[in-house]
Parts: C-alpha cells; sequence; structure tokens
C-alpha cells in the first residue's frame, strides 16, 4: 500500500509543478506587457519599478519562473498592486470559509446519502426508489443560483430565520452562532448537488453489491438487514463513491462562487471573481495555484481512503 | 416423525417468476434426514440440486420466488417463515458452505472477522473471546499460522484456504445441519479430496447432519450413508448410498455413474457421455423428463410421469416405467 500511494504521489508532484508553470505564465499570456496586466489600474512609474524588481521582469521567462517559485514556496505570492496587501493574506483570509462550507456540506451529504441509496437498494425499483430517482434527477437540473434564490426567500425572508440571507459576514471564530447561521444556505446549496450524485453513485454499485454471492453467505449467518447494509454492502460499494466525492469536492473549491456571490460571502469564489473584475492578476494568479494544489491534495486524500476501504486496490 | 428426524422435508416445490414465464426448479422433493446423517444429493447442473438446498434452508430471494410443501427442521417450519423466524435458524440450526469460495468471502472484511462476527452478533460473545474461538476455528479447519491469518484478507488467501475459511463461518454456530453446495467446484482438483475429507471429518467430530450437493458421484460414493438423484428438479431415485451404486433402478443414475471416471478403468477408455441435454425447466415434457434422453424410452414414458415406487430393499425408491432388472445395476 505504501508502495502505491508513494507512487500516486510522485504523479501528484508532476501535476503540481506542471500546474504551477501554467499559473505562472497566466501573467505572460493575458495580452500586453506583464508590467502593465498586473499593475492594471494601478500603474505608475514607482509600482512599475518595484514590481520589476520584485519578479525580475528584465530577465529570461525560465529565469523569472525559477524566481517565482522560489517566492512561492516560501509563501510569497506577491503583492497586490491594487489592494497594496499580500496575496497570501487575501487567501489566507478566504479559504477557510471554502474549507467550512465544505465541510459542512459534505457531512451534510454523506449523512443523507448513504441512508437513502441503502434504502432505494434493498429494494431496487419499489415506489420509494423511483420516486427518489426521479426527485435526484430533478434537484440535479436545477442550477446553484435558482436553488440560493429560492432557499433566500423561503428561509431568510418567509421563515425569517436571521443572518441566513448574509448581510454582513462574520468568521466562525469571531461569532460561531452567527457564523453558522449565515453558512446554512451555501452549506446547504452545495450539499442538495453533492448529495443527488452520491445517492445515484451509491445507489447503483450498492444494488451491484447486493447480487453479489458474500452477501448470500452474510445473510446465512442469521446476522440483520442492517447489519449486512452497513457492515458487507457499503464498503465494498463505496470505491466510486469515494472517488466521485474527490473530484466533486476539489470542484467546490471555489467552484462555490456562484452561491458566494450571490450571499455576499467572502470565500475564494468570490474573491476570485472581484479580483478578475478589478484585474488584479496576482490575487488571480495565487489563487489558481492556491485551488489546484488544493484540488489535488483532496484527490489524494481519497485515493489513500479508497485503498482503506478496498485493500485489493492496492496491491501490485 | 421419529426422535431422530432432524430434517423432514416433503413435496417441496420451488417456483421462479421468469421473463419467459414460471419455471419449476424443485417439483415435489420428499426425504428424511436423520441426526448425524450425511445425504448425498447428486444431478446434473440445471437438476435443481443447489435450489433445493437453499429452499431447505429458506435462503432464496426475496422476490420471484415461490415454496410450497414443508420443510421442518428441528421442529420449525422453514417455508413460509418469516426473515427473522429464518434468521434465528441461520447459523445455530443449520449453515451452508457455498459453491465458490473466490466470490462467496466479503473482499474487504478480514476473515477472522468474518468468522467471529457469528461468534458476536449470534451467539453474544465478546471480542476477544470471539477472536480467540475464530482462531480455533480456523485451526480446527486446517489453516496453518491460524493466528496471522485472522487478519488476513481472503484476497491473500489460496482458493481452498478460502474454503477452509468459508466451512469455520459454518462451523462457528455449531449448526445441526450443515448444507454444502457443490463445495469443491471452484477447486483444483488436488484440494478437492482435502475439502471433502475435512468436511467428512468435521461432520463426524461435531455430530451434524450434512447434505453433500454434487453433480460428482464419485465425490458422495465413501463420504454419505443415502443418495438423493434429481432430475429436472424431482427426485427420480433414492435409496442408502450402497443400494443406489449397486442396485440402482433407474437409467439415468446409471448414466450419471458411467459418466463419472474411475481410476480402475484402464487408460484411454472414452468416458460415457449422457446424450442430449437437460431438459428446459419452463418446457417439460408431460411424462418422464429423461425419456428423451433415454435409451429404455417407450410411449408411456412420454406421455405419463413416472412417480417414485419402492425397489426390493427397504428405503430404495425410483421413478421409472421400464426400470433397470435389479441386482444386474452395477455399471459395466
Amino acid at each position: 500500500m505504501a508502495r502505491y500511494l508513494a507512487r500516486r504521489l510522485v504523479t501528484l508532484v508532476g501535476i503540481v509543478i506542471i500546474i504551477s508553470i501554467g499559473a505562472f505564465y497566466l501573467i505572460h499570456l493575458l495580452p500586453g506587457d506583464p508590467a502593465t496586466v498586473i499593475l492594471g489600474t494601478g500603474d505608475s512609474p514607482q509600482n512599475r519599478a518595484r514590481l520589476y524588481a520584485q519578479l525580475g521582469l528584465n530577465r529570461p521567462v525560465i529565469e523569472q519562473y525559477f524566481v517565482w517559485i522560489k517566492n512561492v514556496l516560501h509563501g510569497n505570492l506577491g503583492t497586490s498592486f491594487i489592494s497594496q496587501v499580500p496575496v497570501w493574506t487575501t487567501i489566507r483570509a478566504a479559504l477557510p470559509i471554502d474549507l467550512e462550507m465544505i465541510v459542512i456540506s459534505q457531512i451534510i451529504s454523506f449523512a443523507v446519502a448513504i441512508p437513502l441509496a441503502m434504502s432505494s437498494a434493498k429494494r431496487p425499483d419499489s415506489w420509494f426508489d423511483r420516486f427518489l430517482g426521479a426527485f435526484s434527477f430533478t434537484m440535479l437540473s436545477i442550477p446553484a443560483f435558482i436553488l440560493v434564490v429560492v432557499l433566500v426567500l423561503v428561509v431568510a425572508i418567509k421563515l425569517a430565520v436571521p443572518h441566513t440571507g448574509v448581510s454582513s459576514y462574520v468568521p466562525l471564530t469571531q461569532d460561531w452562532v452567527t457564523n453558522l447561521e449565515s453558512m446554512a444556505l451555501p452549506s446547504l446549496v452545495l450539499a442538495i448537488g453533492s448529495v443527488t450524485v452520491y445517492y445515484r453513485v451509491l445507489r447503483s454499485d450498492l444494488i451491484a453489491t447486493l447480487q453479489q454471492e458474500f452477501i448470500t453467505l452474510a445473510r446465512s449467518k442469521g446476522i440483520s438487514q442492517r447489519r449486512i447494509l452497513w457492515r458487507h454492502a457499503l464498503r465494498p460499494s463505496s470505491v466510486a463513491l469515494l472517488g466521485t466525492a474527490g473530484v466533486n469536492i476539489g470542484g467546490l473549491l471555489a467552484g462555490g462562487f456562484i452561491v458566494q456571490y450571490l450571499l455576499d460571502i467572502p470565500g475564494l469564489g468570490y474573491t476570485l471573481v472581484n479580483s478578475i473584475g478589478l484585474s488584479d492578476y496576482l490575487v488571480v494568479q495565487g489563487i489558481v495555484l492556491v485551488v489546484s494544489v488544493g484540488v489535488i491534495v483532496i484527490n489524494f486524500v481519497f485515493d489513500f481512503l479508497i485503498t482503506l476501504v478496498d485493500p485489493r486496490i492496492a496491491r501490485e | 416423525m421419529s426422535d431422530e428426524t432432524l430434517l423432514r422435508v416433503r413435496e417441496v416445490t420451488t417456483t421462479f417468476d421468469t421473463p419467459q414465464g414460471r419455471l419449476t426448479a424443485v417439483d415435489g422433493v420428499s426425504f428424511d434426514l436423520a441426526a448425524h446423517e450425511s445425504l448425498g444429493v447428486v444431478g446434473e447442473s440445471g437438476s435443481g440440486k443447489t435450489v433445493l438446498s437453499r429452499t431447505i434452508m429458506g435462503l432464496q430471494p426475496r422476490r420471484g420466488v415461490s415454496v410450497t410443501g414443508s420443510v421442518l427442521l428441528n421442529g420449525t417450519e422453514v417455508v413460509g417463515a418469516s426473515e427473522d423466524a429464518k434468521r434465528e435458524l441461520w447459523g445455530r440450526q443449520v449453515a451452508m458452505v457455498f459453491q465458490d469460495p473466490m466470490t462467496s468471502l466479503n473482499p474487504v472484511v478480514k476473515v477472522g472477522r468474518q468468522i467471529d462476527e457469528v461468534l458476536r452478533v449470534r451467539l453474544g460473545m465478546g471480542r476477544p473471546a470471539a477472536r480467540a474461538r475464530a482462531i480455533e476455528l480456523l485451526e480446527m479447519v486446517g489453516i496453518p499460522a491460524a493466528a496471522t491469518r485472522y487478519g488476513a484478507y481472503p484476497h491473500s488467501l489460496s482458493g481452498g484456504m478460502r474454503q477452509r475459511v468459508v466451512i469455520a463461518i459454518a462451523l462457528a454456530g455449531s449448526p445441526q445441519l450443515l448444507l454444502a453446495d457443490e463445495p469443491t467446484t471452484g477447486l483444483d482438483v488436488t484440494i478437492q479430496a482435502q475439502i471433502l475429507n475435512l468436511l467428512d471429518e468435521v461432520q463426524g467430530r461435531l455430530g451434524m447432519s450434512m447434505i453433500l450437493v454434487t453433480h460428482d458421484l464419485g465425490v458422495v460414493a465413501t463420504r454419505t450413508s443415502r443418495l438423493v438423484v434429481m432430475y429436472a428438479g424431482r427426485v427420480v431415485e433414492t435409496g442408502t448410498t450402497r443400494d443406489v451404486f449397486a442396485r440402482h433402478r433407474m437409467p439415468y443414475t446409471r448414466a450419471l455413474l458411467e459418466s463419472s471416471p474411475k481410476v480402475s478403468n484402464p487408460s484411454h477408455t472414452r468416458l460415457a457421455v449422457i446424450p442430449g441435454r437437460p431438459p428446459n425447466l419452463l418446457e417439460l415434457p408431460p411424462g418422464c423428463a429423461f425419456a428423451p434422453r433415454c435409451a429404455y424410452a417407450t410411449d408411456r414414458c412420454a406421455s405419463e410421469r413416472p412417480v417414485l415406487e419402492p425397489a426390493d430393499e427397504p428405503g430404495h425408491l425410483f421413478a421409472c416405467f421400464n426400470p433397470l432388472p435389479p441386482r444386474a445395476g452395477s455399471p459395466s
């Protein structure tokens, strides 16, 4: 298993390097002189001189990359010439919001999807299964921005639950009650998207697993159906689920920007959209890099979880 | 029903609803099994022997199956019993050794855990006690380094070892009846005899009754005291193993015996085959199901179904209008 993971890790490091080159080159891809691109509206002779010193813009591109990557590895993603705030400071303020949204939404998703998938798989094609199948398909086809608007209308306005409409965001460490209230709707919207996918993936794998002979053997032991589902069927059925979850969660990192933007929650996605609007390309570059590495780390973690769930995967 | 009878099977019929229509896999089967007795159920593939063993256990899929008749196991009716009631029997009264150990063990659960699940859930043992007992069971079924193997996953064990684990699982609840459904079909020839000898040994040692289901008469010859020969879901001959081998009356039984290879045959002896194919259970002829393949068949065989009738020996029954002459049945 260690060898399998080590090999995965080597691949991932390679991917990170390629992504870093892409993120670095982003600035050079945009039309115009990189200095103009980076400085944007903050272009002035003083700023221009500082930028040239910081990025070594008069040196060859390859050398510039190594200067940049060395800074990145030291946690220095540059300082925005528009806000005059270090890029890493901006990201560090936004990232926990995304992580909190992801954690809450995924707890809800798994807690809902697993029992639902089991109930469906126990009796495939029962009315319950058919209803859920149709319902999940409907939910899957509703865009997130519609869900947000509807939920705000119902929960924040009609039911008047405080802070769920999020007028001003409060960090978790400052006031956790207010924070959780304002995180409820965006997390729920993300969870609804995840639940439908997880439910469908797990349901079909559970149905296939329940046909297996080892389930009949488990039944022949005289153990309860609940125990058969949780102890014998869930684990061998969850390889595809975990793979899907890894990809899905990676997508939620910064992918929740529609929800964040609609509700004014200053997460990574919100910051990214704002920075693009302000042509603050150093921040864009930083977020692209952090999100890419984040996606890769998440996928690696889920690969590892898969080897725990099914020890056969890590053989060879 | 005498005190000694552990299992009483009466007129058991199992039908499946298939898209092509209703299929009768087991058709009016009756027999008794005494405590400590071992019975062989033999027949070709599709003769209903596997379905019969699952019906006895009540282990059919939930839907599309209907069973009539009566299976009385230690005084408890299995046919029509609720899932809860059957769960009480499973593991403790009756256990099954499955056909293919490659698919019958959970691939993601350590083998030791699969054994001690019975001990913990059904016998209420604590974790340390269950672990110790599971290792004991692994030793009993002949697994070397049992304590280490306890933590192994099925994929790291050979087919023979896996089947030993399956047997250990079946023995964990000390059942009175062990159903072995083609327990050696998925194994190498060299391993088959070991597994059969193991089953034989534990059956004797633990005083269980055993039903050994197989297509190979060689398997049951020395290991069971009585035989039930099945064809197209029906019992066509039954009796003591000795009588069925030496004094069988049903031509199908002879055909089965002749198609089983024997070491005593001279080299290059061509193995006899049964001509034709097993019948389509959806379109059974009105008469004897074996008639189309039978050398002795007459017009009557095609139109009228023979019922079991007694032969000369006590307990020996056969269903045939043109039986082989008594005492002349020894295969050539």
